[in-house]
């Protein structure tokens, strides 16, 4: 609990805590930035799952869409340590907060092992299924614990 | 009556004192809403930056406005009926809310920006992919569309930061966060 009230008090803190819209802009990145990561990952996925573009391969689309991923992803982790070095000792003891940090980990490392090798393959349709269906899950399970930080926290 | 009086009508329903009252209701409709925007809002992002030329450059088009738009349409969908039922459940709370009107503006202007570029864009992707250059209309309707779909979920958030006494967003606290956004 030391270490977080150590936390607790950082310039970051106090330019989201003691500014009228520093939290607000924060999270307004950490939103826009997330759809951009999600949204180049969910057109993998379609293509992954059969759904959508039926000319090219899971990796032609990868291949097109892992800056963009990169770019939200990092954006929207950084803006999210931002929002939660605002209010450490709260976060923490959130359960909904660990559960979405748990997600975020598992999503991230899923995303750049398993999800990267087989989009980067040419997967059997049974294989694209099952892995683009645990990658879908897996950002919903990060959205959902995220949404509840706020709500039930 | 009044705008007001029908805010309050549509709250008292059954289905709106449903969604308000009923634990867990709100807060799983709450989440189905933010992980449409999430989802569906990324790639209508996609779909813009391809019409601008600057991402997926690689795939036609036709096949990213084509492939995309079932479950851009599905996405919308759940979006907005999610949205409505929030919105229908604490009517009356937002009925003041800047932000919110605001949000109701631009997904008017959604309308009338499909009304427009619809006919002369995203219904004939193929013309775009035989052009030399992507067409001025197409890359118009793109930008109009990144700034109205990135000011809808902002607006969207911003509902929640909105303090009827004060009329103006309030210092963020930690007690604001924790309530519905």
């Amino acid at each position: 609990m030391a270490s977080l009230a150590f936390l607790q008090s950082n310039a970051i803190a106090d330019l989201l805590n003691n500014t009228e819209w520093g939290f607000a802009v924060a999270e307004c990145f950490h939103i826009v930035f997330f759809a951009v990561a999600i949204g180049t990952i969910m057109i993998v996925d379609l293509r992954l799952l059969g759904l959508a573009f039926p000319r090219t391969t899971a990796a032609k689309l990868h291949h097109d869409t892992w800056v963009y991923t990169l770019i939200g992803l990092t954006v929207t982790v950084f803006a999210g340590m931002a929002l939660f070095l605002s209010a450490p000792r709260m976060y923490s003891l959130s359960g909904w907060f660990q559960f979405k940090a748990i997600a975020l980990f598992v999503a991230i490392i899923y995303n750049y092992t398993i999800h990267y090798k087989v989009a980067s393959s040419s997967p059997s349709r049974g294989v694209g299924v099952v892995v683009g269906m645990i990658s879908v899950l897996l950002w919903v399970a990060v959205v959902t614990g995220g949404l509840f930080v706020g709500l039930l926290a | 009556m009044s705008l007001y009086s029908i805010f309050e009508s549509i709250q008292n329903t059954s289905l709106m004192t449903g969604v308000e009252q009923t634990p867990w209701v709100y807060p799983i409709i709450m989440a189905i809403h933010l992980s449409c925007i999430a989802v569906f809002g990324g790639m209508i992002l996609m779909t813009d930056l391809r019409l601008l030329g600057l991402a997926l450059r690689d795939q036609s088009i036709a096949d990213v406005v084509g492939g995309l738009r079932p479950f851009k349409r599905i996405g919308f969908v759940i979006m907005v009926t999610c949205g409505l039922l929030m919105a229908g459940s604490e009517a009356p709370t937002y009925y003041p809310n800047p932000y919110f009107w605001t949000k109701m503006i631009l997904l008017l202007l959604v309308g009338v920006h499909a009304l427009i570029f619809k006919p002369i864009v995203y219904d004939h992707p193929e013309e775009l992919d035989k052009a030399p250059l992507i067409p001025v209309r197409a890359k118009v309707a793109a930008v109009l569309s990144l700034i109205l779909w990135v000011s809808i979920p902002l607006c969207g958030r911003l509902i929640g930061y909105y303090e009827p006494n004060e009329g103006k967003a309030p210092q963020s606290s930690n007690l604001r966060r924790l309530t519905k956004p």
